[in-house]
């Protein structure tokens, strides 16, 4: 383990003072401080509530905030609640700042939270996105609950959502992990998550964290690396997570980019334990799998569509040179149907996203290349959802979700094959 | 008479044999040493390939698009083209450290400028091929963010950058070695100079929409774009 080359000085006096605990939550941060207030005291009202008697610790790994987020998150008011157990008076409350740079890091972040959550010998721990403005106590309970009282050593949380949002979560990162891993994990990439000490430690561990996928998406690694390891997973429902605001053409690269980049770099490293998996089981689940909502949220189509179009006209080389020769050429064909007629089916997308996993595993152009060339293919296929459910119901999309899962699960051995044997290289 | 042509023949035969006595050493010496260089080779070829096969090399060269332009032009992979361009080096340094010890003023001269030559033209030779790989890596990664971010011609873009940087590589690869020096300068500066009066005349002229529509973009009624969003994939 290499803390002492990752921890400041004064970051570990703090946790010296601590001592051990039995309950960390974990606030990464980089100017939240709009939210970051509401978010502490919330979780210091789970902790009176739900863990009077626990030791506990707040850990804020700030990377470089200039709105002064650790300063609210250190003077945020402890509020006693009038409902709280036990001797909370006599608690001292801790909440420990570190900075780690100048700029945002998400590998740098969550490592420090390791990190210190093996020093500290926390039994659970939680880490809680500052954004998350809808946080209530119920989701800090049900992140700590099932590692604390039930020895789960992952979480991973459901949210209810609406039936636009998460669309990389169910079209590409559930069925994919799913038919590769043999786990019904739902969301891949969470931004509030609960493990144990134990795979802390496992994965602090690990010489992974230079890799930059890894620095890039560490929640993704981890549960992959639970997943895989065979540590106990678990999901707990959590409740409406807070609609995204706009999320821009950037966004959307910059996001397909760093979790399916993660995502693709996991299937390589974990390669010996999914290769020969077959199928796949349900995880342990608190509360309802899924739940979707579906108010009004105006998306403009016709820009995702004509994204996608060009972007298959223009990268007509790339996606040679990625894809085999007939998904290709089924790409290009439903490429140059009208709009209303165009459908990016199951199989299809399965047998793409078969092809760039393999692609990137054989490097046939940089990584990074091979990912962003998959972002107009995920385009087509948010254009062929959205088209297809513009009326469904929550049923219906599950349903049809649970489709492309079991298309994903029979084409895992299109996927072996390829990954095994590389195709002749294209000119 | 007669005994002046056996004497001028005499005097022919022994200086051939003289010279034959002289430059057979030579030319045994000559052999001896393209012999030794050829084994030399073979196994400076054999180690590099030890070396290099438990590295990462041919996949490096692989994401940095090396091995594309490698199999567009018939060449081997990475590591087999470093062993074989060892080998043909040593092999050619010794061949030609052999010529030399022939004696033959002229050639000797003839090698001595191309020994000279050779590391300015291994230079260029490398200039030129890093020059490729950056121009297929970057232009790559110009078209895949131009096309990712919606930008109109995003192969435009690609284009501009990959003739800008091999035209950069292959005027720096000729003053390596020399060639019409002034001759690549004054191209060059041409070149750079008319495509960035094109460039200035086509934004002046073609850029006018352009502006417009970004200024809109910034300045326009945010509330109404705001209404219609892409999904967030998270």
């Amino acid at each position: 383990m290499a803390e002492e080359f990752l921890l400041s000085d004064d970051f570990l006096r703090q946790l010296m003072s601590v001592g051990e605990v039995d309950l960390l939550v974990g606030i990464p941060s980089h100017n939240n401080a709009a939210t970051i207030g509401r978010v502490v005291e919330t979780i210091e009202q789970t902790f009176q509530r739900g863990f009077p008697r626990e030791r506990v610790v707040i850990i804020n790994v700030d990377g470089g905030s200039t709105d002064g987020t650790s300063d609210i998150l250190k003077n945020a008011a402890v509020q006693r609640s009038s409902g709280s157990r036990g001797l909370t008076s006599l608690r001292t409350e801790r909440r420990i700042v570190t900075r780690y740079g100048s700029a945002p890091s998400s590998g740098i972040a969550f490592r420090t939270l390791l990190a210190a959550a093996d020093l500290l010998r926390a039994k659970a721990c939680a880490v809680i996105s500052p954004d998350a403005s809808n946080l209530t106590e119920a989701w800090v309970g049900h992140l700590l609950e099932p590692i604390y009282k039930q020895n789960f050593d992952f979480v991973a949380p459901l949210y209810c959502r609406h039936k636009y949002d998460g669309l990389l979560a169910r079209n590409l990162l559930y069925p994919m992990g799913r038919a590769v891993f043999g786990k019904r994990l739902r969301e891949f990439h969470a931004s509030d998550l609960g493990f144990s000490g134990r795979l802390a430690s496992h994965c602090l561990n690990q010489d992974a964290w230079r890799e930059s996928p890894v620095e890039a998406a560490p929640e993704t690694w981890m549960a992959v690396t639970s997943l895989a390891s065979d540590f106990r997973c678990c999901q707990s429902f959590l409740g409406p997570k807070a609609q995204s605001t706009t999320a821009s053409a950037t966004d959307i690269v910059a996001v397909v980019r760093q979790i399916v980049g993660a995502l693709f770099w996991s299937l390589e490293s974990q390669e010996s334990v999914w290769i020969g998996r077959v199928g796949s089981e349900p995880i342990p689940t608190f509360g309802p799998d899924h739940e979707l909502e579906s108010n009004g949220m105006r998306v403009n189509r016709e820009r995702i569509f004509e994204l996608f179009r060009s972007g298959v006209s223009e990268l007509s080389p790339i996606l040679k040179s990625i894809l085999a020769a007939d998904t290709e050429a089924e790409i290009q064909r439903v490429a140059a149907q009208d709009e209303q007629n165009f459908r990016f089916d199951h199989a299809l997308w399965t047998r793409t996203l078969c092809d760039f996993a393999a692609a990137y595993h054989h490097s046939v152009l940089n990584r990074d290349h091979v990912v962003q060339a998959l972002v107009p293919l995920y385009r087509g296929r948010i254009y062929s959802f959205l088209s297809q459910h513009q009326d469904s119901s929550a049923d219906e999309i599950e349903a049809d979700s649970e489709k492309l899962c079991l298309e994903f699960e029979r084409q895992k051995p299109y996927l072996v094959e390829k990954w095994k044997v590389r195709s002749e290289v294209k000119p | 008479m007669r005994e002046t042509i056996i004497q001028g023949m005499t005097q022919a035969y022994e200086n051939l044999v003289h010279m034959v006595a002289d430059f057979l050493p030579r030319f045994v010496v000559m052999f001896a040493i393209i012999l030794v260089g050829l084994l030399l080779a073979f196994l400076l070829r054999y180690f590099l390939r030890l070396v290099l096969h438990p590295t990462r090399l041919d996949r490096i060269s692989e994401e940095a698009g090396a091995s594309h332009v490698l199999r567009r032009a018939a060449l081997p992979p990475m590591t087999e083209l470093l062993s074989r361009a060892l080998f043909w080096v040593t092999l050619l340094g010794f061949v030609l450290l052999g010529i030399s010890v022939l004696g033959i003023a002229e050639l000797q001269e003839q090698i001595s400028r191309l020994f000279q030559l050779l590391p300015q033209l291994f230079v260029a030779i490398l200039v030129l091929f890093v020059g490729v790989l950056a121009a297929n890596f970057l232009s790559r990664a110009a078209l895949l963010a131009t096309v990712n971010a919606g930008y109109r011609s995003p192969r435009l873009w690609s284009i501009a950058i990959r003739s800008a940087i091999l035209i950069l590589a292959i005027s720096m690869a000729l003053e390596q070695v020399g060639l019409a020096r002034q001759t690549v300068v004054a191209a060059f500066s041409i070149v750079f100079g008319a495509v960035m009066f094109a460039l200035a005349l086509a934004f002046g002229l073609g850029g006018k929409d352009l502006a417009r529509q970004t200024l809109e973009r910034y300045l326009g009624d945010k509330k109404e774009k705001e209404k219609e969003v892409e999904p967030s994939p998270l």
